[in-house]
């Protein structure tokens, strides 16, 4: 509420000229509403079967495509690298805040990844979650015979979910591969 | 395999230690391949590794980089970007230099002069009546015109021996919040008569009138939701916005105009869509004055906002039956999205309500932290209440409210004659604002804190030479923890003295009281501290 913080907001708001900014640290009001409760949104991804459910999720998706007829192997594989990969991107990196009504907001500015345990960087969490779309995207590049097309689609699919991952790019925000921030100005 | 003989046939001519170093790196070499190819599984990346050179070594090398960076991180060392930034290195004779530096803060601060001011109040006696006429310690009665038992309803007969014989029923705590075990038939009962008093679908009691309406916010406000409040509004509307840590915009105390300004300005930012409300109060507790209900009503149609009104000052007060501004103003409550009001004060009970709409007050019921985490209103204040409501609406409650219309307008009359203070409040409101004029703050360059302790003296005054008991407004601490330089630029109100007026005085004496602290006030004018930078009066 002090004049003095408004100021402090103004000077951080992002222009929306800007095709790449970061995202300031959280003010000192939001860090202690974060503290109130742990984060349920992003504590699962440490609890039991939490990683199994990454290879299961992989197999179930590899026999569902291969249901269906007149898919090839490639292509098969492709769609399990495909849409995992979409479905990680859409959950780690693209969906921000919390959709659970429990700490006023305090984390709508960060999306799962960065909320991951507190943050940390190389956490095993994090390091399972990283090791998992690239040795998906190994196989499923071996299924598909290194057929050039196939590769470059496998490998970009693969880019996606792998860079925004990397501590480098920490509460980075590119534009267009990010959702409008919202407004945090008093 | 062929490899090992050639360092045999070149060893004639190299030295023979760097032959024997190749020979053994080369059947170092095989020894690893061959322990290697008896691992499990090593003939799967054995395939993998040579099925992946399909004559492109580009694409081979873009998946070994891959490997090897989640080789890399899948092998680095955890830290927290937290703590990293702010973790500062400090050499032994620094850490010297700042523990001698360091001087320990007294137990107890030295209070500022203002904050002692306020804590010289008089003491009154252990049997002293409630009502309008009291008695101090020091044995002297005194007319109490700094209650906001306006009515005198507290010492009612009949309510006084009904909330005793709720005690013997009930008890006197109620013991749990009222999502427990604290809600009882005379909560649900209190709650049923406020609705039908407004016409509303429900309300809901608090049992704590300060925190009713932060609480209230704070339920339906949250991080990147809008809020438009008046500049003027009370502390508990302030500690209400700033815990539910929302967009605040404010605009000028009571002037629509300026509203309006604000509105048109964030409704054409592209904003998402979020809840957004106008939060205002009837009857200021800052300067007494009352808000314009149908225009802002126009606006807030106009410029879809919710409204959350503050009754506190004016529920019991104003309009026919008391229902306050709603009522006064010809406004259907319906309209008012969020409502809050008091049952302290003239109500002479305790704790503060909110009403509107079913699905609103459902709402708080359990997203309301004065309503979770605190135990729910005593049942005889419930009763009491009830019973006050009741009286409001029937011939009696009409006639104590014209009656006190009566008395306001006699002080008033007195203290309008002051040549020194000008009255800001609402001609309804029987707490009466009394601001020095400005001709007089200017010609005598009167700081803010200055008035302060020349309204104190006022305040001493009109209690040691009229025995009449009157106070200031105290109603806006300074934030806490923040810098002088800050505290300027935050809103405070002008000061002010509060005289409250009384139905329970006649009209004879409530006029003898007014004359009195007109001329208490025109004494402290006069004296020769408060006449510096005056011209001489001819």
């Amino acid at each position: 509420m002090s004049s003095n913080s408004k100021d402090k907001d103004n000077r951080r708001r992002r222009r929306s000229s800007s095709l790449m900014y970061q995202e300031p640290p959280e003010s000192l009001e939001q860090q202690s509403d974060q503290a109130v409760l742990p984060n349920l949104n992003a504590q699962w991804v440490n609890a039991k079967g939490a990683w199994l459910i990454h290879i299961i999720i992989i197999l179930l998706l590899k026999i569902v495509y291969d249901i269906v007829p007149s898919v090839t192997q490639e292509t098969s594989w492709t769609l399990v690298n495909i849409t995992y990969m979409f479905g990680s991107y859409l959950m780690f990196h693209w969906v921000r805040g919390i959709p659970f009504e429990f700490n006023a907001g305090a984390y709508d500015n960060l999306n799962m990844w960065e909320q991951i345990d507190n943050e940390d960087q190389y956490t095993p969490a994090k390091k399972f979650l990283l090791a998992v779309p690239i040795c998906l995207f190994l196989v499923s590049t071996h299924y598909t015979h290194y057929d050039l097309a196939y590769f470059m689609i496998n490998f970009l699919a693969t880019l996606a979910v792998v860079v925004p991952k990397l501590p480098a790019l920490h509460r980075m925000r590119l534009a267009f591969l990010n959702p409008e921030p919202q407004p945090t100005d008093q | 395999m062929e490899s090992s003989s050639i360092p045999a046939s070149t060893s004639l001519r190299v030295p023979d230690t760097v032959a024997t170093v190749a020979a053994n790196t080369l059947w170092l070499t095989e020894k690893t391949t061959d322990l290697l190819q008896r691992a499990p599984g090593s003939a799967v990346v054995v395939r993998y590794v040579q099925s992946s050179y399909q004559n492109d070594p580009i694409r081979s090398v873009v998946e070994l980089l891959l490997f090897l960076l989640a080789v890399r991180y899948v092998l680095a060392p955890q830290y927290s970007p937290r703590k990293k930034g702010n973790h500062v290195e400090l050499s032994e004779k620094e850490v010297d230099e700042l523990v001698d530096e360091w001087t320990p803060e007294p137990l107890i601060e030295e209070q500022p002069e203002l904050v002692q001011l306020s804590e010289n109040l008089p003491v009154l006696h252990k049997d002293a009546p409630s009502g309008p006429r009291t008695k101090l310690r020091d044995g002297r009665t005194v007319i109490n015109l700094a209650s906001y038992n306006h009515y005198n309803l507290s010492n009612d007969q009949q309510l006084v021996e009904s909330a005793v014989s709720t005690i013997k029923t009930y008890g006197v705590g109620p013991c749990s919040a009222p999502g427990f075990i604290g809600t009882f038939d005379v909560h649900m009962k209190l709650e049923k008569d406020i609705a039908a008093h407004f016409g509303t679908d429900d309300s809901v009691v608090y049992s704590q009138s300060f925190s009713t309406i932060s609480s209230v916010i704070s339920a339906f406000c949250k991080r990147g939701d809008i809020i438009v409040a008046d500049r003027a509004v009370n502390f508990p509307i302030r500690k209400g916005i700033q815990a539910s840590r929302n967009i605040v915009r404010w605009f000028d105390h009571n002037d629509m105009g300026d509203l309006e300004r604000v509105l048109a300005k964030l409704v054409s930012e592209r904003r998402p869509l979020t809840r957004r409300f106008i939060i205002t109060e009837a009857i200021s507790e800052n300067v007494g004055d009352m808000v314009n209900l149908p225009r802002l009503l126009e606006l807030k149609h106009k410029y879809k906002f919710r409204i959350v009104l503050d009754e506190t000052w004016s529920y019991g007060i104003v309009g026919r039956t008391g229902r306050g501004v709603t009522e006064l103003q010809n406004v259907d409550a319906a309209n008012i999205d969020i409502l809050v009001g008091s049952l302290a004060g003239c109500v002479a009970s305790g704790g503060g309500f909110c009403t509107g709409y079913q699905i609103m007050v459902e709402h708080q019921r359990l997203n309301s932290p004065a309503l979770t985490f605190s135990a729910s209103l005593p049942t005889f204040l419930a009763t009491t209440a009830s019973a006050v409501i009741d009286r409001l609406q029937s011939s009696e409650g009409a006639k104590d409210m014209a009656t006190l219309r009566e008395r306001i307008d006699s002080l008033r009359t007195q203290l309008d004659r002051s040549d020194w203070v000008t009255c800001t409040s609402a001609p309804e409101n029987p707490v009466l604002h009394l601001v020095l004029k400005d001709q007089h703050i200017k010609n005598r360059r009167l700081t803010r804190s200055e008035q302060e302790f020349l309204l104190q003296e006022c305040v001493d005054e009109c209690l040691n030479n009229h025995s009449i008991i009157i106070s200031r407004l105290k109603s806006m601490p300074l934030m806490d923890g923040l810098h002088p330089r800050d505290v300027e630029k935050e809103y405070q109100p002008q000061p002010t003295l509060k005289v409250c007026a009384t139905a329970a005085l006649s009209k004879k004496e409530i006029e003898k009281a007014g004359i009195a602290v007109r001329h208490a006030i025109t004494a402290v004018m006069k004296r020769s501290k408060w006449q510096r930078g005056t011209a001489p009066e001819a």
